[in-house]
């Protein structure tokens, strides 16, 4: 693995520098200053974007001289800028004779934020955002103001990470609502939101947010330096954020963790984690994560803890189903025969007489096969992707079993870990596991369980070795906290879960006051052991 | 580094294409051997009849499944048992696979002499299961046994282990015993192994047809049969029915039986079903001699009454329990006669005299068998009758009337 | 020597599966008969005396390993010929149990698969950990604790529903008297696997809070030799005597022998699960201390370099040191334990802790 990362590292830096010139051409001009003549910056902006026809141009008179709004049709809301000439600059307006240009701030306020600008860059900024530039003749400076409105998707329930009693809203591709629907849950001064942009292109707005006293100052200034390190041309996802800035590429297992809901981002940052709000993409990134992270759904908190409890035993169940069910098969059957009982032993063994592939390639292709009716159900129109469940259901769990090629008890394990597969509530880490059950696979077919136990050892070792953000990956188990055992296997009761994840929040660790254990009210007991007396 | 993780990654995609020659096996290429039917061969020591299951037969819901036999028997001899296992390989297109043994038969012809040659192959394979049934194919040969087909159960050999269980747990007249058991047995300087003996009744011939399943009423059948007894490995005779549940009980096997007493002059008048039984047996000495204490506690319902008598009176009750203690008694008392009549401590009375003096043990050990035979064994009952079932008085009383 | 920072809880959890690792496997104490437990828990307690050996070097040298203070205690020379020398017993230690546990699997499950190539692959998850530092298998100890005692419980409780436990086994207690017992002891226990905590020295300067190192081995021994002794118990009551005796490895013998509702027998693979644990960690630790020993004494700034060629040293000689079973057997009950294990567990360390007293009231009473 190494050895692929370092040519990989030397390919990177031979091109770094002739990539990074490209990239810095058309992102930013230089820094001159604005015209004083309008229409020389007319021509300047025709220039540089290439008379692109997504640029609108509106010509004005306004307090006897003459100038231009620039804006961006489609970013900048038309119906704004339009209501503004029509009611605001009136004909009288036109005509008056003051300083135009103090004069056009104060008029143009009630649009939006207003900044006066003096040099390109900024003027740059400013359109590419869906700000409004004005221009006024015989000034050398601008102004620019805030008149974003363009076409959002409205707020809708998640599509990916659903809840049964959690609340239904998820994030949008916009910023700002995202933002929004955070500091909407968490009414504190402490929230902060820092923003920076990424990509030397598309210059992607990043907000970070976390909860100031309660996130660890090490992490986010961790997270700002990696924040900082990243260049590239563009940041079209928060996946890619993800991956640029994570502790270690090598490895299947997610360390970092995202999600569509605003709850679980909410929690995240009460635990002290460190949010990341990508502008363009509905879900959020948080950091550190840890393993057993990706085994709480955000309906463990909303049920009560017993039941919440046993629905994450079952989901971790179903991780190590996934992870080994095909494996097991095949040391099963090809190696331990002893170890399957009688009955069941001589059952498989007669739906296998006339399969005529090894356990192994049998396996191998019901699950390759699976994946990719997978990979399409995805991928094709919602139309299609029916009529492909459909024949793909026919084609293994039928017609396959029938012509003889695969046993009914390999279907069996297939589905068992597909669903099994499908548990996991956080899909990067299913995804893990689906990729780590072709290994397994292997290891079985060399050695059988003594293969998958080394499997499975290799794992545990490089899962103890992951760290997120300087915080152990398998943090709670392992290293082993008794603090912190409240949220990992066992879900305590919200009131018995006192304290916030070690390393994670440092110092202010504890969440809830005093005897916060729910009863009947005391005073009611003694009146009815009175009344009785 | 990097050239030992090109080596490691080198060694590991090198690792599948040597694979064919371990340990992998596919079920497909392996023959289940359920039963092993060891027999005094002509020319060689052992003739060996291995019983194979035929899966595609066994399991139903396959299309075409259930057709055919559910076993085929399959015979080879040989000085070994592995010679002869070996051997076989030359008539069976499959591996051999002993995981799944549940069961070895051994002929009388073999028990009696050259029985301990072949439980060490039984010992050492780590793939043969020392919890495997061992009984003893009683005058028929073991061939004939492994054999046979039977219509309840598809496959015969849980039939056959299912029956010495649910006899064990039924009726206390034969016990289940594995290889492990045996071997302990033959060990042990203070205990003699048993086994169970296994009969095929009816038309011998038709027991291995398939006609033999057709009918409701088979023509032959497989049926527990007795206790062997052994001494110093070698099969020394039998003790059965009463006798065989006498030793048993005394093992402290017993989990359920019946027991019939005398009632006002007429046989086998109350039957008494019991439900719980329990057999301490301790040692003392008398004059530097070991004397045995058999102590059984019992308790039962009444499961039949053929006679007129007052079971609701708790003084009747009382009798009852007396004289079921009696026959109890008698039953046990018989059992040690037989096995002191064979000289050969199958209860494991040596082992319990070792556990209280292991000196006096020392000086014991050598003629242990003779000193067995001359023991002096106390018995006591302890037999209560819980309950009489859903009616107090049997129609008997009122008939009479 | 690395960087690295355990707590004491993972102290203890290492000692506790290295200790047991492979010592739950084979029949320990087997010439002790029925009392073999006996000689299990005399073991046990000459083995916490002689950890205090161990505890008192330590406490003069806190902050250096074995090997480094053996060179500080006798002299440069003296001492680096003395710390090679343990190098290769610890090696010879890991390839030992190496050998231990390529028998086990070639011998019950993988009856045709070359030894070669089972060792090969567990040395090679082994070389990762260390190459992950002691940190990581400190936390992957912590894991697999858990499992094991999973494990232990599920097992147990199966063993007793199967009813294969007789205690009447068990008697007589002492009936040839003390003498094989404490032959046993003096030969086998005591050594193994208690004297062998000597590989400890080396990782003791890792705990962060030195003054737990105490509470931490001293927990571990007795926890581990408790649990092995209740593990002969079990065998002896559910085997006999004389089973126990004959078995290579009593516990897959007694687990063979559960059998619970027609369905739940031949668990050989829990057995299996076991040895996997055990045996990984046993031979890491031995490993480690090897490949931290060799880094110190020649200097190595990257110890991480002499994982992989100490591994393929481990993983030939494991190969190598017997041409059979028996042999191995053998060689570790008759030369090992006299002219290995008790020379550099016991003979050694006590020198050591007696040159070690004088040289320090020298230099505490020289400035004064």
């Amino acid at each position: 693995m190494s050895i692929l990362s370092n040519i990989l590292k030397k390919k990177q830096k031979k091109r770094q520098n002739d990539n990074f010139r490209q990239m810095q051409d058309p992102g930013k001009p230089d820094e001159l200053p604005i015209h004083r003549d309008y229409k020389d910056n007319i021509a300047r902006i025709k220039e540089e974007y290439g008379n692109s026809t997504d640029i609108s141009y509106r010509e004005f008179k306004f307090c006897g001289s003459r100038g231009i709004a620039v804006y961006i049709d489609g970013l900048a809301s038309n119906t704004l800028i339009s209501d503004f000439f029509m009611e605001t600059v009136t004909e009288e307006v036109r005509e008056m004779v003051t300083d135009s240009f103090q004069q056009m701030i104060d008029f143009t306020a009630g649009l939006g934020n207003v900044e006066s600008i003096t040099n390109w860059n900024e003027v740059h900024d400013a359109i590419l955002v869906g700000n409004t530039v004005f221009f006024l003749d015989g000034f050398q400076k601008a102004l620019s103001v805030e008149t974003k409105g363009w076409e959002k998707r409205a707020i809708s329930e998640p599509s990916t990470q659903l809840s049964i009693q959690g609340p239904k809203d998820s994030f949008t591709e916009t910023l700002r609502t995202n933002t929004a629907q955070i500091r909407r849950r968490i009414k504190s001064p402490n929230l902060w939101i820092e923003s920076m942009k990424l990509g030397t292109v598309t210059q992607t707005d990043i907000a970070i947010m976390y909860i100031k006293g309660i996130a660890n100052e090490k992490i986010i200034g961790e997270v700002k330096e990696r924040l900082n390190r990243i260049n590239i041309d563009g940041v079209q996802a928060s996946g890619f954020l993800e991956q640029l800035f994570e502790d270690q590429t090598w490895t299947p297992f997610p360390t970092t963790h995202h999600s569509e809901r605003p709850d679980v981002i909410t929690s995240h940052l009460l635990e002290g984690r460190i949010a990341l709000v990508v502008d363009g993409t509905p879900f959020v990134v948080t950091v550190p994560a840890l393993f057993i992270q990706f085994f709480q759904a955000p309906d463990d908190y909303y049920a009560r803890f017993d039941i919440s409890t046993s629905i994450r035993l079952l989901r971790i169940l179903a991780f190590f189903i996934a992870l080994i069910g095909p494996a097991a098969y095949i040391a099963g059957t090809t190696f331990h025969q002893e170890m399957i009982p009688t009955t069941m032993a001589i059952a498989i063994a007669a739906q296998r007489e006339n399969v005529p592939f090894p356990a192994f390639f049998e396996a191998l292709i019901m699950e390759v096969t699976f994946e990719i009716l997978r990979e399409a159900g995805l991928r094709l129109p919602r139309a299609v992707g029916q009529a492909v469940s459909i024949v793909g259901a026919l084609v293994i769990g039928q017609a396959a079993v029938q012509a003889g090629f695969v046993s009914p008890v390999m279907v069996i394990v297939v589905s068992i870990t597909a669903i099994a597969n499908f548990s996991t509530p956080v899909f990067t880490m299913a995804i893990a596991a689906r990729l780590i059950r072709f290994i397994m696979m292997g290891l079985a077919t060399i050695l059988g369980f003594y293969g998958i136990m080394l499997g499975i050892m290799f794992m545990t070792i490089h899962l103890c070795s992951l760290r997120s953000f300087g915080v152990p990956y398998m943090m709670p188990i392992a290293p082993f906290n008794i603090r912190n055992q409240q949220d990992v296997f066992i879900r305590f009761p919200i009131w018995a879960m006192k304290n916030r994840p070690m390393f994670i929040s440092k110092g202010n660790v504890v969440r809830t006051g005093e005897n916060q254990k729910p009863g009947p009210p005391k005073q009611d007991e003694d009146q009815s052991s009175q009344g009785d007396s | 580094m990097k050239r030992y993780l090109l080596l490691t990654i080198y060694v590991f995609f090198l690792l599948p294409s040597l694979t064919a020659c371990w340990n992998q096996k596919e079920l497909t290429d392996l023959a289940f051997v359920m039963a092993i039917g060891i027999d005094k061969g002509k020319n060689q020591k052992f003739d060996v009849s291995w019983q194979l299951v035929n899966p595609g037969n066994v399991s139903s819901g396959q299309t075409g499944g259930g057709q055919g036999l559910p076993i085929a028997v399959y015979k080879s001899s040989g000085d070994t048992i592995t010679e002869a296992a070996r051997r076989a390989t030359k008539k069976i297109s499959r591996r051999l696979y002993y995981a799944h043994t549940n069961l070895v038969v051994i002929s009388e012809g073999v028990a009696k002499t050259d029985l301990l040659d072949i439980v060490d192959a039984l010992d050492r394979d780590p793939e043969f299961r020392t919890t495997t049934e061992m009984v003893i194919a009683r005058g028929t040969s073991a061939e004939n046994l492994v054999s046979a087909l039977t219509n309840l159960d598809k496959l015969p050999v849980s039939k056959i282990t299912k029956e010495i269980k649910s006899t064990q747990n039924m009726l206390g007249e034969n016990m289940s015993v594995n290889v492990d058991d045996f071997i302990s047995g033959i060990i042990s300087s203070g205990k003699e192994p048993i086994l169970n003996g296994y009969l095929l009744m009816g038309k011998k011939e038709q027991a291995q047809k398939a006609e033999n399943l057709q009918s409701t009423k088979s023509d032959a059948y497989l049926e527990a049969n007795g206790l062997a007894i052994f001494k110093n490995g070698k099969l020394k005779g039998w003790i059965e029915n009463n006798n065989a549940r006498g030793a048993i009980w005394i093992l402290n096997k017993v989990k359920s039986t019946d027991i019939n007493v005398e009632w006002n002059g007429k046989k086998d008048a109350i039957s008494m079903a019991s439900i719980r039984t329990k057999t301490k047996v301790s040692v003392n000495f008398k004059n530097g001699k070991p004397v045995i204490h058999i102590r059984i506690e019992d308790e039962g319902w009444i499961s039949e009454a053929n006679t007129a008598i007052d079971l609701t009176n708790p003084k009747v009750i009382e009798k009852l329990d007396k004289l079921v203690e009696k026959e109890i008694k008698r039953q046990i008392v018989n059992a040690v006669k037989a096995a002191q009549k064979k000289k050969s401590d199958i209860f494991g009375f040596g082992e319990r005299v070792h556990r209280a003096d292991p000196k006096l043990w020392n000086k014991l050990k050598r003629n242990w068998n003779e000193q067995f035979a001359r023991l002096e064994v106390n018995v006591e009952v302890d037999s209560y009758i819980r309950r009489e079932g859903i009616r107090t008085i049997p129609f008997w009383s009122t008939m009479n009337k | 020597m690395e960087k690295a920072k355990i707590n004491a809880s993972q102290l203890f959890v290492l000692v506790v599966l290295y200790e047991m690792g492979s010592a739950i496997l084979v029949g320990m104490g087997a010439g002790a008969g029925q009392d073999a437990w006996i000689s299990i828990l005399l073991g046990m307690t000459a083995g916490v005396l002689l950890f205090f050996v161990y505890y008192c070097l330590f406490l003069y040298y806190p902050d250096l390993p074995f090997t480094s203070y053996i060179q500080k205690i006798t002299g440069k020379w003296i001492g680096r010929l003395i710390a090679i020398l343990y190098i290769v017993y610890f090696i010879y230690g890991a390839s030992r149990i190496l050998r231990d546990f390529g028998e086990l699997l070639t011998t019950t499950i993988y009856t045709s698969t070359p030894l070669f190539v089972i060792n090969t692959l567990m040395i090679l998850t082994i070389v990762y950990a260390i190459h992950k530092g002691f940190e990581v298998i400190a936390r992957v100890g912590e894991i697999y604790f858990a499992v094991i005692y999973i494990l232990a419980i599920g097992g147990f409780s199966l063993i007793l529903f199967s009813g294969l436990i007789h205690f009447e086994n068990i008697l007589p207690i002492l009936e040839n008297g003390w003498k094989p017992v404490i032959k046993t002891f003096l030969r086998e226990t005591f050594t193994f696997p208690f004297g062998e905590m000597i590989v400890f020295t080396m990782v003791l300067p890792f705990l962060n809070e030195p003054k737990k190192v105490k509470m931490a081995c001293i927990g571990g021994i007795l926890l581990s030799g408790i649990n092995i002794a209740i593990t002969a118990v079990i065998n002896i009551a559910s085997l006999g005597t004389d089973l126990f005796v004959r078995s290579n490895f009593p516990l897959l013998t007694t687990i063979g022998k559960i059998q619970l509702a027609n369905f739940i027998e031949r668990l050989d693979v829990l057995f299996m699960l076991y040895l996997v644990i055990g045996g990984f960690f046993k031979i890491a630790i031995y490993y480690y201390a090897a490949v931290a020993g060799a880094a110190d004494i020649f200097n190595f700034k990257n110890q991480r370099k002499l994982g992989f060629p100490i591994g393929v040293l481990v993983l030939f000689s494991s190969v190598t040191i017997a041409s059979s079973y028996a042999e191995h057997i053998r060689e570790g009950l008759d030369v090992v334990t006299i002219y290995l294990h008790w020379p550099f567990q016991i003979i050694i360390p006590c020198m050591l802790l007696i040159l070690a007293f004088f040289r320090n009231r020298k230099k505490k009473s020289s400035p004064s």
